[in-house]
C-alpha cells in the first residue's frame, strides 16, 4: 500500500477548480452571446412581421380599391378571392359559397374558355379574352379578361388571377355606333340611287310628252295655225329645260357615288380644249389657257365637269363685245390652284354664299338650273380643295379653286 | 332590204307607239311581236314556233328587270344566239358593262327628243336589216 501524498492532492484540487472556473466563465460568455443573438432574431423578425403587415395592408388596399374586378382562383378553378367590383360584377361572396370559374363561363362560350385556360396553364397567361359570363344579379355580361399564373418562390404554379372588365355597356355603345354607321351609309347610298331612279323616271314621261307633241305637230299640221305651232314649239322647249334640269340632279347625286376619286392622270390641257369643242361658245368669245396646264390625278370625268361647270357660266355671263375666259394655274406643295378669269358681268359680294347653292340661279338666263355650281363646289370639296371668287360687279369674275395633289 | 321580225320588250305604251310609229313609216315590212316584261317575254320566246331575229328591250321593266332577262337569255341553249339591244334611259356605267358582259348587240339610249329618237331607231333598223341572221 502507498501512502497519498497530500500535497500532490491539493495540487490536484487547486487544478480542478480553476478548470472549473474557466468552464464556467465560458458558458456565461456563450450564454450571454446566445442572448445576444436570440435579441438581434427577434428584433429582425419583429421587423420583418411589421415589413410584411404593411406590404400585405399595401397589397390588400390595392386589391380593393382596384376599379376593375380582380379574381384570384387556384389551380382547380375554385375561387380563392374577390375584390370589391368582382364580388359587385358577380354577385358571390367566396367567404358564403364555394364558387368555380367555370360556373361562371355563359355556355355558348365555353369551348372558347376552355381553349383559353389551356393557353394560361401552357403559356402563363392570356390576354384580351373577350366573352359572356353568368353573374348572380345582372344576369349574362360581356367581360374582358387578361390573366396570368401565379408560381410560388420555386416557380411552382399556384393559382392565377385575372382583370375582369365589363364592357357590356360599351359593347352596347359599340354596336350601336356600328349600326348607326351602315345605316347611315346604306341611307346615303339609296339616297344616290333614289335620285337616280326618280330622276330616270322622271325622264320618261317627258320623252312620251315630246313624241306626242311631235306627232300632234306631224299629224295635223294643216290644222294648226301659226299660235299653234308656236305653243307646240314651247312645250317642247320646257320639255328640255326640264330634261336639263334632271340631268342637273343625277349629276349632282352621282358624285359621291363613287369612291374611286384618283384614279388615272387627266391632262387639263385636253380636258380644256374637250370642253372648248363641247359647249357652245359664241364667236366673240375665246376660252383660253394662259400657260401650260398641269396633268393632275383624279377621275376625268369629274375633273370635265368641274372645269366645264365653270367654264360654260363664264361664256354664258359675258356681256361685252369681246368675251375673254383664261385658265391658269398656282402649285404648292399640297395643292394644284386653278384660276378661270371672265370680263362678264360680274357677282355682287353679297351673293358670294348664294351662287354656290344648289338651285340658286342669279341670272335669268335659260341654260342656268342653278345647279352647275353647286355640282362644282361638290367635286372640289370631294378633292379635299376649296372654292372661292373674287369679282368685280360689270368688270369680271375670277373663280379660284384648288384641288389636292 | 329584207324585213326584220322584232320582239320589243317595253312596259311603257307611248314607247311601244313611238316605237311602232317609225316602222311604220318605212318601206320595208317590218314585224313586231310585244312583251310587257321579261317573264312575259320568255314565256313567248319558249312557246313560238318563229324566233324574232331581233330583241329590243328596256332595262328597268317591272318584275323581271332586264339584266335577269338577258342573263336567263344568254343560258338559254337556243335563246342566247338572238341578238339583244337595250334601249335605256340610263348611261350609268355599271349597268353599261354589265350588260356587255352579259352579252349584248347593242346599248341604245333613250333621246328626250322624238326627232332624235326616230333616227336613231332608223338607223339601227337599217344596219339590222343588211345583216344575216341564223336560219332554222
Amino acid at each position: 500500500m502507498t501512502s497519498i501524498n497530500p500535497e500532490i492532492l491539493q495540487r490536484a484540487l487547486l487544478r480542478e477548480k480553476a478548470a472549473r472556473k474557466q468552464a464556467e466563465k465560458i458558458l456565461e460568455d456563450k450564454s450571454k452571446e446566445l442572448y445576444l443573438i436570440t435579441e438581434q432574431l427577434r428584433k429582425a423578425n419583429k421587423k420583418l412581421q411589421s415589413g410584411l403587415t404593411e406590404k400585405t395592408t399595401e397589397l390588400q388596399g390595392v386589391f380593393d380599391n382596384l376599379v376593375d374586378a380582380y379574381v384570384l382562383m387556384n389551380l382547380k378553378g375554385e375561387i380563392i378571392n374577390l375584390n370589391g367590383a368582382a364580388k359587385e360584377l358577380f354577385g358571390y361572396d367566396v367567404s358564403e359559397e364555394k364558387i368555380n370559374v367555370i360556373q361562371l363561363i355563359y355556355k355558348d362560350d365555353f369551348e372558347y374558355a376552355i381553349n383559353s385556360f389551356k393557353l394560361l396553364i401552357s403559356k402563363g397567361f392570356f390576354s384580351d379574352y373577350i366573352a359572356r359570363v353568368n353573374t348572380k344579379n345582372k344576369g349574362i355580361r360581356w367581360v374582358h379578361i387578361n390573366a396570368s399564373i401565379i408560381k410560388n418562390s420555386n416557380q411552382k404554379p399556384i393559382g392565377a388571377q385575372g382583370i375582369v372588365k365589363d364592357i357590356t355597356n360599351q359593347r352596347a355603345i359599340e354596336t350601336q355606333n356600328k349600326k348607326l354607321l351602315h345605316d347611315l351609309e346604306k341611307s346615303n347610298e339609296e339616297l344616290g340611287e333614289y335620285a337616280h331612279i326618280v330622276s330616270h323616271d322622271l325622264k320618261s314621261p317627258l320623252r312620251s310628252i315630246n313624241a306626242l307633241v311631235n306627232w300632234l305637230r306631224e299629224d295635223y299640221e294643216n290644222i294648226l295655225d301659226d299660235s299653234g305651232l308656236k305653243n307646240i314649239s314651247l312645250i317642247e322647249q320646257t320639255l328640255e329645260k326640264m330634261e336639263h334640269l334632271i340631268n342637273g340632279i343625277l349629276n349632282y347625286s352621282s358624285i359621291n357615288n363613287n369612291t374611286d376619286l384618283k384614279n388615272t392622270a387627266v391632262d387639263i390641257n385636253s380636258v380644256l380644249q374637250d370642253i372648248i369643242s363641247t359647249i357652245y361658245i359664241p364667236s366673240h368669245t375665246t376660252v383660253t389657257a394662259l400657260q401650260q396646264l398641269p396633268t393632275i390625278k383624279g377621275d376625268k370625268t369629274r375633273i370635265q365637269q368641274l372645269f366645264q361647270n365653270i367654264i360654260s357660266n363664264a361664256v354664258n355671263y359675258i356681256d361685252k363685245e369681246v368675251g375673254t375666259v383664261s385658265v391658269s394655274f398656282e402649285e404648292n406643295q399640297s395643292h394644284y390652284i386653278f384660276q378661270i378669269k371672265d370680263n362678264g358681268i360680274g357677282i355682287e359680294k353679297e351673293h358670294f354664299d348664294k351662287i354656290f347653292k344648289i338651285f340658286q340661279s342669279l341670272g335669268n338666263n335659260k341654260n342656268s338650273t342653278g345647279i352647275g355650281l353647286s355640282i362644282v363646289k361638290k367635286i372640289v370639296e370631294a378633292y379635299e380643295g376649296e372654292i372661292w371668287l373674287k369679282s368685280e360687279p360689270k368688270v369680271g369674275t375670277s373663280f379660284f379653286f384648288s384641288l389636292k395633289k | 332590204m329584207q324585213a326584220i321580225s322584232f320582239l320589243l320588250i317595253e312596259d311603257d305604251l307611248i314607247e311601244t307607239m313611238k316605237f311602232k310609229r317609225v316602222l311604220d313609216g318605212l318601206d320595208a315590212k317590218h314585224t313586231i311581236s310585244q312583251a310587257e316584261n321579261g317573264e312575259e317575254a320568255l314565256r313567248l320566246l319558249k312557246s313560238t314556233k318563229e324566233l324574232p331575229n331581233v330583241i329590243l328591250l328596256d332595262l328597268n321593266m317591272p318584275k323581271m328587270n332586264g339584266i335577269e332577262f338577258l342573263t336567263s337569255l344568254k343560258n338559254d341553249a337556243v335563246l342566247k344566239y338572238i341578238p339583244a339591244i337595250i334601249l335605256s334611259t340610263s348611261n350609268n356605267r355599271k349597268d353599261i358593262l354589265e350588260c356587255y358582259n352579259i352579252g349584248i348587240a347593242g346599248y341604245i339610249m333613250k333621246p328626250l327628243k322624238y326627232g332624235e329618237y326616230k333616227t336613231k331607231i332608223e338607223n339601227l333598223v337599217a344596219y339590222w336589216s343588211s345583216n344575216e341572221f341564223i336560219k332554222v
